[in-house]
């Protein structure tokens, strides 16, 4: 730590203050007493806390999110385990293509996903549904759970499976207890980026979600543009509450550092 | 016929040929090196015998078996790999364990002969602990005892000592060759270290570019080398061109009785340790002591002599050593230097 200079540390504190500081600013907003958003200058107050038990669509759509966030994340990271062993280990034609197809929403404006899955959707009849969001949130996610699978697996020493072969591992037993095992901390992270990303993702999903299946930040963008009131950042403020929680509860059963960075790390 | 055999066996990695025309016999319980230098296909040659790489033809058969049928998995070989391989998310006990659990060993004579195999090879403490927690050398003795535990019928051993401080790879030659002469296990050694090779195994293998130039127990192959290649990769050795008139080499004054037959121009390969400090007599070369280096247990010296610069060791016995700049003549018995035709040199 000792390492960095003067200019570093400066660059680093403004770094963090930047990052930071909307987020305490929101925080502190949302203990406001007032009916307009403004900083509680007669000591904090829970009116705002209150009032979200009175719009049971914001409760509804914290757990549309959840649920999609979840059940997206892990379809796409069952796709990327396969294809990125396929890409990390064989030389087949069409691999630079596939990689390619893959990390393609990657380029693609969000916008423009979200109009054209509108359309597509509307046309094929799963417009607005549950199912519509769920594979366009695969799609918008696949390129993180890939990257970070791919690599996991182009680092892993093919030796060590060799190993597992010649003392008679079946390929099966190979990947349930050689690859798999060493490949999870690229898992883990993948699945975490993933449900990250499709949790915070409004730009398509506005386009797509209907009434009923709206995302949180959906319900929040929508609210905004009728409310003035500091509504959004006491809900702003109980979904950081929630990720801290389960960002302490993850790390006191597993290890964060453990399950991100690679097993056994911790103990060198 | 033998226990291992390899016949013709080639690899082609597109245009690259890694290994040419190879065969090969192993006798059962023997101890066998490949020898040569990076890039000659010794991994190759290894890597087909464990079925890793698909050889482009030839043949592998296995107690008259052929090998080349059956799947990696069912080939029953110990693989002790470079990078030792081991399961880092397992402890040393679970590594050894896992071919067992593989073979459907029942849980109580699993763990007696996990047991038996980390203590043959000196790790019966360390048996809780994750390779990412022991030094290279326990590193390596746990991916031995991985190998040896499943009772395999070759062990192929990939420079598995590479990784070591010199002081603990000559501990662990030691060790590797007691140990494999007590489970008697067929041993296939990797590596590119002639001193290893000659210490370890009853036969070695000295391969180039793809080809084996020389199989020979160590000794022969060292005093006896088939080719100029063999000769140089075993050792220091002295290369003088010589003119051969009425059936003798002359060397400076000296003369050197060579075989019949033997054409105008020879080259005489001597090795340094067989060279001495003449006062007399016909077979000695004049010269002049270039350079004296003392190295403990031996004097090492650098001679001109007009057939060039001649590597000289003399064991340090206590005689008086030549000092440098002195004159000298150097002397060695006729059935220590080999002589072979000038043209064929490489
Ligand atoms: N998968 C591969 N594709 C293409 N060429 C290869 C492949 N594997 C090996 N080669 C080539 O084949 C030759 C022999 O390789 P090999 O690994 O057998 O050498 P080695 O004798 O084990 O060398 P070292 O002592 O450096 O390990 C080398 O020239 C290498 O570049
Ligand atoms: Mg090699």
């Amino acid at each position: 730590m000792s390492r960095n200079g003067p200019l570093a540390l400066i660059f680093h504190t403004l770094f963090v203050i930047f990052t930071l500081a909307p987020i305490v600013v929101v925080c502190v907003v949302a203990f406001t007493p007032e009916g307009y958003l403004s900083l509680p200058t007669n000591g904090p107050s829970l009116r705002w806390f209150r009032t979200i038990a009175r719009y049971p669509e914001f409760i509804n759509a914290f757990w549309t999110s959840i649920w999609l966030g979840t059940v997206s994340s892990v379809i796409a990271l069952a796709f990327s385990v396969p294809a990125a062993l396929a890409i990390a280990r064989y030389d087949f034609t069409g691999r630079e293509a596939l990689t390619a197809l893959f990390m393609s929403p990657l380029m693609i404006p969000h916008v423009v996903l979200g109009i054209a899955f509108l359309r597509f959707f509307t046309q094929i009849g799963i417009g607005g549904t549950f199912l519509g969001l769920v594979l366009s949130h695969i799609v918008v996610v696949l390129p993180f759970a890939l990257r970070l699978t791919l690599a996991s697996a182009t680092g892993m020493d093919r030796r060590i499976e060799q190993a597992a072969i010649s003392l008679g591992a079946s390929e099966w037993t190979v990947l349930k207890r050689i690859t798999l095992p060493l490949i999870l901390p690229g898992l883990a992270s993948g699945w975490a980026l993933s449900f990250i990303t499709s949790f915070d993702e409004v730009t398509m999903t506005v386009f797509i979600a209907a009434p009923g299946t709206e995302t949180l930040p959906v319900r929040m963008f929508l609210y905004i543009q009728d409310n003035i009131d500091p509504l959004v950042t006491s809900v702003s403020a109980s979904v950081i509450a929630a990720t801290v929680v389960a960002l302490i509860v993850m790390d006191r059963i597993y290890g964060l550092e453990r399950l991100l960075v690679g097993r056994g790390s911790g103990d060198r | 016929m033998a226990f291992l055999v390899l016949d013709g066996l080639t690899k082609r990695f597109g245009e690259h040929i890694a290994v040419e025309n190879l065969s090969l016999a192993v006798e059962q319980g023997e101890f066998l090196a490949l020898l040569g230098p990076s890039g000659c296909g010794k991994t190759t040659t290894l890597q087909m015998i464990a079925g890793f790489v698909t050889p482009t033809s030839g043949t592998i058969t296995l107690a008259g078996q052929d090998l080349l049928a059956v799947k990696p998995a069912k080939r029953g070989l110990g693989i002790v790999f470079q990078s030792y391989a081991l399961f880092p998310h397992m402890t040393a006990a679970e590594n050894v364990a896992f071919g067992l659990e593989m073979q459907g060993v029942d849980k109580s004579e699993r763990s007696r002969r996990v047991t038996e195999a980390l203590e043959l090879v000196g790790l019966g403490k360390f048996a809780e602990r994750h390779p990412r927690r022991m030094s290279g050398g326990q590193q390596q003795r746990v991916a031995l005892a991985r190998a040896l535990v499943i009772r395999p019928s070759i062990l192929l051993l990939d420079e598995p000592l590479s990784n070591l401080d010199a002081k603990l790879r000559e501990e662990m030659q030691i060790e590797l060759r007691q140990i494999q002469r007590n489970v008697g296990t067929t041993t296939i050694l990797v590596t590119h270290d002639q001193s290893e090779a000659m210490a370890l195994s009853d036969r070695i293998a000295v391969m180039s570019q793809g080809r084996i130039e020389q199989i020979a127990p160590p000794h022969e192959a060292y005093e006896r080398p088939a080719t100029p290649f063999v000769a140089n990769f075993l050792g220091k050795t002295n290369v003088l061109q010589a003119q051969v008139q009425s059936g003798q080499a002359l060397l400076g004054e000296g003369r050197w009785p060579v075989p019949a037959g033997s054409p105008p121009r020879v080259l005489v390969t001597v090795r340094p340790e067989k060279i001495g400090f003449a006062d007399g007599g016909a077979q000695a070369l004049a010269g002049q002591v270039v350079t004296r280096i003392f190295q403990g247990n031996h004097w090492l010296y650098q001679v001109d002599t007009a057939h060039g610069r001649v590597t000289v060791i003399r064991q340090n016995s206590g005689e008086t050593a030549p000092a440098e700049g002195e004159a000298v003549r150097l002397s060695w018995r006729q059935e220590d230097m080999s002589v072979r035709p000038a043209e064929t040199a490489r």
